[in-house]
């Protein structure tokens, strides 16, 4: 992850001012920074969505493309993601530096949606065996400034919300072949139910309390930060330790209470926003990538 | 779309011959004893053999048996390296890598992504980082590797208790021992230390609680070094896993002390009564 060199002066400072409550920009210790949601922003997807937290931006692309379903699981489709940390986020991610971030965050993303009811996968089947619907979902980090994991998990629920899957019609053809008709109406599409998709939520410990959505100068004081995703229902899918400290046993189960508790609240707001955003159809005002 | 170039596998029309079988993969009850008569529900670990000090050019090692789940770590180090940014000067660096034999599990190839070999590795490294008294070590690099050779399961856990006997095998300055203990969730029951079958089979009904969980735990300091869990879990069920998992951590603890003092013994004897 990108770094930043922090005084043992300015550690001090930020550890004392979270103990009280109160971090560098005035948030509370369960606060997120402003966000903001863009869905449709690439054409030549099928899906995609862009977010800004504070001065994280990432930017979720997914397409849709007919392949062959797994052998183990033949009546379903499958999703596969991809993460790639641009060179544009920091100088670090340059050539291959940003690989290693890439693969962890892709990893963790396969055991977030590693469940039945995330995405619904039988629903992206178009003929047993033979043909189903892979979604590639492809995330690209624009900035880096932090909590990226939360921020790549609201913007696939947001990409994924704006999907548009093609409608396919199996017909027979002479010879007895299954072929496959793609329908001539460029609005003639199916969407995907995204209620269950989880949304990941970062705590770091610094200190003796916890931060949602820390800043790198907050990850710098932290020695440990535990990944947690939620589901709208309250339903854990993935929990994560990671950094190079330990926790003690009561404040794991204090994060893990107070993540399942702030991203719970999430969905509400962003399911909210993403049918607002859709409600508005043609008179919507793109924003795009400069605003 | 990365691929895995880490393997050579067959030709892509090859498949395991499982596919073809009549009746597919058992769907494992939820109640009943287990396939090998350990108890459901309860802090029931497979028994374990470990034996340090098995490669002799390694600065240490060790191997673990659970079941038929066979791995084993070797460490070399602390060794000098030059590194290219200062920031990592005043204290050392600790590498994992785990592997899987190609033969270690049932299917070859065909269910192993490339990437989870580094998850795996990741996961390892984030575990035993806060054991190691890395500040003792400046400028030096510690390789810990770990080599599965059968995977009947619990794969993670017992990599970190294997590793980090190597550790304490190879001399280096530890804080503690870290032991590792999974779980595997399903509906209202669990099971401690699952083997493969328990692990991957889906069960019928899908009911809400359904997940496995892996706990890295420091035993005398009573610290989480690493947790990880998949699938879908409520909370209450989830910080009750975690609880047995340490359970399961302590009931191993005294064979991993036994072995290691077994190996300190035959390395050093003690001076003779005179």
């Amino acid at each position: 992850m990108a770094t930043v060199q922090v005084s043992e002066a300015e550690k001090v400072y930020i550890l004392h001012g979270i103990r009280d409550d109160l971090r560098v920009d005035g948030r509370g210790c369960e606060d997120y920074r402003h966000m903001e949601i863009e869905t449709d922003v690439v054409s030549n997807t099928d899906g995609s969505a862009k977010v800004t937290l504070g001065d994280t931006a990432v930017l979720v692309g997914v397409k849709a493309d007919i392949g062959k379903p797994r052998p183990m699981v033949p009546n379903e489709g499958y999703v596969e993601f991809f993460v790639d940390c641009s060179a544009n986020a920091t100088p670090e991610f340059e050539g291959r530096g940003g690989e290693e971030l890439g693969t962890e965050l892709s990893n963790t993303l396969y055991k977030v949606f590693n469940n039945k009811h995330s995405v619904d996968l039988k629903s992206l089947c178009i003929s047993a065996g033979e043909h189903c619907w892979v979604l590639y979902v492809d995330v690209l980090l624009l900035q880096c400034d932090g909590n990226l994991y939360d921020a790549i998990s609201v913007a696939i629920k947001a990409a994924l919300f704006n999907t548009k899957i093609p409608r396919v019609h199996i017909s027979a053809d002479e010879e007895g072949g299954k072929e496959i008709e793609l329908s001539d109406d460029p609005y003639d599409c199916v969407r995907l139910n995204v209620e269950n998709v989880p949304c990941i939520v970062t705590l770091c410990k610094v200190g003796h309390r916890h931060v949602v959505d820390a800043t790198l100068q907050e990850k710098a004081c932290s020695v440990a930060s535990l990944i947690i995703s939620v589901t709208h229902k309250g339903t854990i899918t993935c929990t994560r330790k990671v950094g190079g400290g330990s926790l003690d046993l009561e404040s794991i189960f204090e994060m893990t209470e107070a993540g399942k508790r702030v991203g719970k609240a999430l969905h509400a707001p962003l399911m909210k926003l993403l049918q607002q955003e859709e409600s508005l159809g043609k008179a919507r005002q793109k924003v795009g990538f400069l605003g | 779309m990365p691929t895995d170039t880490k393997r050579v596998r067959g030709p892509e029309v090859s498949q395991s011959p499982t596919l073809f079988l009549c009746k597919h993969a058992a769907v494992f009850p939820s109640h009943g004893p287990r396939a090998d008569g350990r108890q459901r529900d309860q802090v029931d670990v497979r028994p374990v053999f470990v034996r340090c000090g098995l490669v002799s050019q390694a600065k240490g090692s060790a191997y673990i048996e659970a079941g038929n789940t066979k791995l084993m770590c070797c460490v070399y180090g602390p060794r000098e390296m030059e590194r290219k940014d200062e920031t990592d000067m005043k204290c050392g660096k600790l590498t994992t890598d785990m592997r899987f034999a190609p033969f270690s599990c049932l299917e070859r190839g065909s269910w192993i992504q490339g990437s989870q070999d580094k998850d795996l590795s990741l996961m390892l490294h984030e575990s035993l980082q806060p054991a190691v008294c890395l500040h003792k070590y400046p400028r030096s690099q510690i390789e810990v590797n770990v080599m599965v050779l059968e995977n009947s399961g619990s794969v993670l856990a017992h990599a970190v208790t294997c590793a980090s006997l190597a550790l304490a095998d190879a001399g280096i300055e530890m804080y503690d021992l870290v032991l590792g203990c999974s779980i595997r969730q399903n509906g209202a029951s669990y099971v401690v230390d699952p083997s493969y079958m328990e692990e991957n089979s889906c069960s019928s009904v899908s009911s809400e609680n359904q997940g496995g969980l892996t706990v890295a735990f420091l035993p005398s300091l009573n610290q989480i070094s690493g947790l990880q869990s998949d699938g879908e879990m409520t909370e209450e069920t989830l910080t009750a896993g975690v609880r047995t998992c340490i359970e399961g951590c302590y009931k191993l603890y005294p064979v991993i002390q036994q072995a290691l003092t077994k190996a300190v013994r035959r390395a050093a004897p003690p001076p003779a009564e005179s």
